[in-house]
Formats: structure tokens, C-alpha cells, sequence
């Protein structure tokens, strides 16, 4: 076959377009679907593309989905979903992109014949020019309701204007902006200036975070895999919200720590550089333990690592009481929209009060194990207050020796017993922080 | 290495049915190190042996844009299908000439390596199209067959003329 076939710009949309089909209407995740994707895609500036394709795809769905079907008669029947998808995808890389639109309508229009739907070309080439002639008056329609002018759908709407009725509109900003890149230096084998200096003499844009000790921020994000340092264990990537936890659970050498939800184990391997600790890493998913076990063993640091629901201990805990438990809970993922913009789209409503369910669970099953005097950290990426600061209420109401211990104000804005980092500030994602202590 | 002669449409050789590989020896080994070079240089991202004069089961693909992920098929055979695409689609056999050709999405196929141990290969896309496209020729078929005939008349007189010019 000659090598023009098919012109690499329409073939790499049309894959996009089928990522993204996956995405929005299998329920797949984001990372997976490029995953999949990127495997084929081996020149580094086409995984670039195809990676900043996808996430602002899904991060602006709600919106350009809204811009579609406004331009269409009726919708496009469901065999052409990766049609909708492209469509939809060439008016993100328009809008959002600033990619040149004559190079887009035309990628796409010929992605389309690549889609196998070649009697859609027409239909898309008139869509796409429509756009362009009106998409002035079409933007203006958009920006008069939240959910088309910020993509995010009606629920995540209401629920943060209920719970931030001061800061809604700025966490809804903030979610809809890509999120630095943060390094987490690994003290047990280099140091966070040496770091720097390495960075920097590769041609690698960083600085120092202002108030975390281990922190690095990348000015752009780039495949961390071939920065330096990295094969050999100096470094993690980890956002400087998730870096405060192994402060704040306050751990000392020789202590016994759980950390009861621990994959993919960066905030485990934090403890571990930070003092020496007999750790126990528990995760519920034996199929994320691999990944967990791998980054333990490339940063040189061990832990016990166990495949176990923390809410039943009976069947994997031995007997001996902790000094410290974490418990980062599985949550609904709001505080962390800007990094994983398809939970604007697989989240439910619904979903909420079930997290709420687990997350005390979780903790009523593990308070049990904590020594008399230790302490529990409870941590969620969400924002939503039914999964923090009530859980925590509710945790604290129904255990007589329970007593939440007031964190520092620099954590973020207070709530109920914990502090809620907002998204975005401090340049980190959206976070909640609540400490126990158990009586003596 | 060489570069080796790429037979043009309407060639009636390209109607040739090609034969097993049976014999995987040096002779073998030159002639795929000969068809990467000529497919390289045409520039292509397939080569059947078919279209280099040799009627044997062989081809070689490499679509990556690096050209760093060559691929060779011995006695290749398809043993799973499913999906359809549509891709444009061009040969080094039909130069300058591009059409729509509808082809399965994925592909499972089981062939042998120029050494003659057995692989198997999934592919979907490009790949997919690709492998479907060389597997044709080794069949005496060429991708302007799925064309109407009128199309292909077109075809035939735009490459007569192409040649007219060049002569």
C-alpha cells in the first residue's frame, strides 16, 4: 500500500474519535480508553495530540455535544456515535485548541470516511462550516446556562452551589482547566534541590512548591517516564493535596501504620520516605496490588501489601492494633475534575449517597484497630459535603471515644470537623482532611 | 540489498496466485531485507511479494511514521474478522490512483516469521486495512477490483496516460 493513503491527521481524529466514543458513551474511563489508544500511536507528538484531544473532548462534552445537536434536524442515529464523537471533537479543537479550522473541517471530513460512515462526509463538512459562519451567536446561546457554558452537568451544578455557595463558580472554573504537573522527590534517594538541578540541566521546566517540602511542579506536562531520575526511584508523581497527607497523620519511626485503601500506593510510599514504618497496604482491588507493588519496588521502599476489604478486617488483619490508619476512601472524584474531566460524565447523583454508605463503613470497621492514643486520617478527593464533613459528623457522633483534632487554617477552607482544599488552590486539587484521635 | 522492480497495473502478473513459503533460508531472508528497502523507498507502508515479480506467500507492512515497526507475513491466513471500515486507500502498483475501500476493522491473523516460527497478530485500523490490502495481491487481487467498472476503466486510462506523459 502507498504511504498517502490516509492522510495521519484524519486517521489520528478518527482514532480520537473512536477513544472517545468509548468514553463518553461505553462508561469507559479516560486513562484506559487512551491508553488503548496510545499503544498504536508511537511518535510522541501523536500521543501528545491524542492525549490534549481526549481530555479537552471530555472536559468540553457537555458543551460542543449541546453545539451538535443544535445544529443538527435530528440527532445522529446511534451506529454513528463516532461520527458524534469526531463532530464533536473538531469543534473542541476549534474552540478550546485554537487549532486552525480549515485543517480541522478537513481532517475530520475525511475521518469520517475512515469511521466507515462515508455517507456522512457531506452531513459533517455542512455541519462543521455551519459552526464556523455562526459560531458567534451559537456561543452566546451556550453561555446562558451553567451546564452548556461550563460543561458540567446539571447535578454537579446544584450540588456545589448548595455546598460552596460562595466559591461554586471559581471550583467550576478551576475544573475546567488542566492541572500542573507536581513531582514528589523521594527523600530516601535524593533530595529535592539535587532534583531541581537535574531537571533543569535536561531542559525541564520546575520550581520548588512554596509549602510542601517535597514538591517539584513542572511548568508542562510531559511523559515522566523519561525524566531523569525516574527508572531509578528519585521521584513520583503525586498532586501536592495528596503530598500533605503523610505530614498530617504525624508518623514516627517504628510506628505500625494501615493504610486501608492503598493503590496505587503513592501516598503509602510517601510514608514510607518519611520515616521508617512497619506499613501494611491494603487495597480491595487485587488487580491494582501489581501496579501498587511495582512503584514500592522502583522507589526501594516495602510494605506489607494485601489484597482486603478494610471494611470486614476479620479477613485479613492479624490481630495487632495500628498507630496510625489512613483511610483515603474511594469517593465521587469532584475534587479532581480538572485531572479526570470523565467523572463529569460516568458519575451519577445517586452515586453519593452510596459513597457516603462505604466511606463510614469504612471507618467504623476500622476505628476498632487503632491503638488507644493513635490517630485516623480520613481523606477524599470530592468536594461534596455528604462525603466528608458529614461522614465525619455522623463517625464522630456514634464513637464516644472519637475526637476530631483541628487542623491548620493554610489546609483550606473549614468544614465540619476536616478542611477542604478547594480545586485549584494552591494549585492543587480539590481535597478533604479530617484527623481523629482515639482516647486513651 | 537492492531495490527490486514494482509491477504495475494492468500487469497480468499481478494476477498471479502466489504459493506457500515452504524453504526459510537466506534466500528468503534477502528477499525480505530487498522488499522493506524497495517498499521504503516507494515510500509505502505494504509490500506483497506479488508486486516485486515473486509468487510466494510473503509481505511485508510497516505503518508506523517512524518506519521503526516493520512487520513480515509468511503464509499469512485471516482466522477472525469483525467490523468494517472504509479507508482511502493507494498501492505502488496503482500509482497516483486513491479510492475508498471498505475492509473489516479488526483483524486476527496467524502467519509465520521470515524464519518460519508461527505468530499470530492482532490488528485494527490502519494495520488492519493494510495486511487486508498485501493479503489481496498475494490473491491476485488488486484494491481497484472493489471499484465499479466504470471507476476502474478511469483508472486504467489515467495510468495509460500517466505513462504516455512520463514515456
Amino acid at each position: 500500500m502507498s504511504a498517502t493513503a490516509a492522510d495521519p491527521g484524519a486517521r489520528l481524529r478518527a482514532e480520537a474519535a473512536r477513544a472517545l466514543a468509548r468514553i463518553v458513551f461505553d462508561g469507559v474511563s479516560l486513562r484506559s480508553a487512551f491508553d488503548a489508544r496510545a499503544a498504536r500511536n508511537a511518535d510522541p507528538r501523536d500521543r501528545a495530540l491524542l492525549s490534549a484531544t481526549l481530555f479537552e473532548s471530555t472536559r468540553w462534552w457537555l458543551r460542543f455535544d449541546a453545539a451538535l445537536a443544535g445544529m443538527l434536524e435530528r440527532p445522529l442515529p446511534s451506529k454513528a456515535r463516532e461520527v458524534r464523537a469526531l463532530l464533536v471533537l473538531a469543534l473542541v479543537q476549534v474552540e478550546v485548541m485554537a487549532m486552525p479550522s480549515y485543517a480541522v473541517v478537513a481532517a475530520c471530513v475525511d475521518a469520517v470516511r475512515l469511521l466507515g460512515q462515508p455517507g456522512l462526509a457531506g452531513l459533517a463538512n455542512a455541519v462543521l462550516r455551519r459552526w464556523l459562519r455562526e459560531r458567534e451567536a451559537r456561543l452566546a446561546a451556550l453561555d446562558a446556562d451553567t451546564t452548556t457554558q461550563a460543561a458540567h452537568p446539571r447535578w454537579i451544578v446544584d450540588a456545589l452551589r448548595a455546598d460552596w455557595p460562595e466559591a461554586w463558580r471559581g471550583m467550576i472554573e478551576a475544573n475546567n482547566h488542566a492541572a500542573a504537573l507536581t513531582l514528589r522527590v523521594n527523600r530516601r534517594r535524593s533530595t529535592r534541590e539535587a532534583l531541581l538541578e537535574r531537571l533543569v540541566a535536561d531542559g525541564v521546566g520546575a520550581t520548588a512548591h512554596g509549602d510542601l517540602d517535597d514538591a517539584i511542579v513542572l511548568d508542562a506536562s510531559t511523559d515522566v517516564s523519561r525524566l531523569p531520575g525516574f527508572a531509578e526511584g528519585h521521584f513520583s508523581v503525586q498532586d501536592g493535596a495528596a503530598q500533605r497527607v503523610a505530614t498530617l497523620l504525624g508518623v514516627a519511626d517504628g510506628q505500625r501504620v494501615l493504610d486501608a485503601c492503598a493503590a496505587p500506593g503513592g501516598k503509602t510510599a510517601h510514608l514510607l520516605e518519611r520515616a521508617s514504618l512497619e506499613v501494611v497496604a491494603l487495597d480491595a482491588d487485587a488487580g491494582r496490588l501489581p501496579r501498587l507493588r511495582e512503584n514500592l519496588a522502583r522507589l526501594g521502599l516495602s510494605a506489607q501489601v494485601r489484597q482486603g476489604d478494610a471494611a470486614a478486617p476479620a479477613a485479613w488483619w492479624d490481630g495487632r492494633p495500628f498507630d496510625r490508619i489512613l483511610v483515603d476512601a474511594p469517593c465521587s472524584a469532584t475534587g479532581i475534575i480538572r485531572r479526570q474531566p470523565d467523572v463529569k460524565l460516568h458519575r451519577r447523583a445517586s452515586d453519593i449517597r452510596v459513597l457516603a454508605t462505604t466511606q463510614r463503613r469504612l471507618l467504623d470497621a476500622l476505628w476498632p484497630l487503632l491503638v488507644p492514643g493513635g490517630r485516623m486520617l480520613y481523606t477524599t478527593c470530592s468536594v461534596l459535603r455528604t462525603e466528608n464533613e458529614a461522614v465525619v459528623a455522623g463517625f464522630a457522633a456514634a464513637h464516644a471515644d472519637a475526637r476530631t483534632i483541628a487542623l491548620p487554617d493554610g489546609l483550606g477552607e473549614a468544614a465540619g470537623g476536616g478542611r477542604q482544599n478547594l480545586p485549584g488552590s494552591g494549585g492543587m486539587d480539590g481535597f478533604f482532611y479530617a484527623l481523629v484521635e482515639k482516647a486513651h | 540489498m537492492a531495490l527490486m522492480k514494482i509491477v504495475e497495473f494492468p500487469d497480468p502478473r499481478l494476477r498471479t496466485v502466489a504459493q506457500p513459503v515452504t524453504v526459510f533460508d537466506a534466500e528468503l531472508a534477502k528477499l525480505v531485507a530487498d522488499m522493506f528497502e524497495t517498499m521504503y523507498e516507494a515510500p509505502g507502508i505494504g509490500l506483497a511479494a506479488t508486486q516485486v515479480d515473486v509468487h510466494r506467500q510473503l509481505l511485508v507492512v510497516d505503518v508506523s511514521e517512524d518506519k521503526n515497526q516493520p512487520l513480515v507475513l509468511v503464509n499469512p491466513r485471516v482466522v477472525e474478522r469483525s467490523g468494517t471500515q472504509v479507508c482511502q486507500e493507494g498501492c505502488l502498483s496503482v500509482p497516483g490512483i486513491f479510492a475508498d475501500v471498505e475492509r473489516a476493522e479488526r483483524i486476527r491473523v496467524e502467519a509465520q516469521d521470515a524464519k518460519g516460527a508461527a505468530q499470530v497478530i492482532e490488528a485494527d485500523g490502519l494495520l488492519a486495512v493494510c495486511i487486508q490490502h498485501e493479503m489481496d495481491h498475494l490473491a491476485g487481487k488488486l484494491f481497484v477490483d472493489y471499484l465499479s467498472p466504470l471507476k476502474r476503466e478511469l483508472v486504467r486510462k489515467k495510468l495509460a496516460k500517466q505513462r504516455r506523459n512520463a514515456a
